[in-house]
């Protein structure tokens, strides 16, 4: 028996990450609850192809910002949660 | 106007399908109303970091061949593009100095004569390019919810 695990859901400008959608990628949202936040959005981003690194990443709880270096456990998060991916593009 | 409004009306709502979903998620309030043919636009509402709101209305004629204008407007849309509309953290005269925003191109009045309409989904600087309404939204939602206070 491993450690505990959440399977989420996560909200993107490009389309939801799931346990079964996008239907063809290449890994699922599916976690340790002692995973960092950074390593979620480093995830989502290259299920969506987010490579440029000159952009502002944000994990999302509804209104609440979630910090990369938190783990998903120390914000209680449970299985089936919905996240959101914010992307910010570069300024003019 | 270069293209056909029904045409515009169809990928405005290809689009806003996403839209829905990602404002649904992220506690934002989108309002598709009044959207249709002769009045092609929505418009959104975004939290700033202390909870006050901002009423962006989005106009999109002519999408997607050019981007939306994007404009601050009061919750009654009797005022629009005032100081006191805006979040801080926007370009003062007032504009969303972004490619996506059809306000910011010189000729629009806007700061950018360098930038052509037709280019609008290239990225700025060596960010994501923004070419979606979902990233538009996205990007303005970011934007605001680091922002406290308004421009005026």
């Amino acid at each position: 028996m491993g450690p505990p695990t959440v399977r989420l859901r996560i909200q993107t400008p490009r389309g939801l990450w799931s346990m079964d959608q996008p239907p063809n990628a290449q890994k699922r949202p599916k976690y340790a609850i002692s995973t960092k936040v950074e390593q979620v959005i480093a995830d989502a981003r290259s299920v969506f192809g987010f490579v440029e690194e000159d952009s502002k990443y944000t994990l999302l709880r509804g209104g609440e910002v979630l910090e990369p270096q938190r783990t998903l456990a120390s914000y209680h998060i449970e299985d089936d949660t919905l996240l959101v991916l914010s992307v910010q593009g570069g300024n003019a | 106007m270069t293209v056909a409004a029904d045409v515009s009306l169809q990928a405005l709502l290809e689009e806003l399908a996403l839209v829905a979903a990602y404002a649904a998620a992220a506690g934002l309030s989108l309002d598709t109303a009044s959207l249709g043919e002769n009045s092609l636009r929505f418009s959104m509402t975004f939290p700033n970091r202390e909870g006050d709101l901002f009423n962006a209305e989005f106009e999109c004629t002519d999408f997607p061949l050019h981007p939306p204008t994007v404009e601050f407007v009061s919750a009654d849309r009797t005022q629009r593009g005032t100081l006191n509309l805006y979040p801080q953290g926007f370009h003062p005269t007032p504009c969303v100095c972004m490619r996506y925003n059809r306000k910011a191109y010189g000729e629009r009045g806007g700061p950018h004569g360098d930038w052509r309409l037709l280019d609008w989904r290239l990225p700025t600087g060596n960010g994501v390019a923004i070419d979606t309404l979902a990233l538009i939204v996205s990007d303005l939602d970011s934007k605001i919810r680091q922002s406290s206070g308004r421009m005026g």
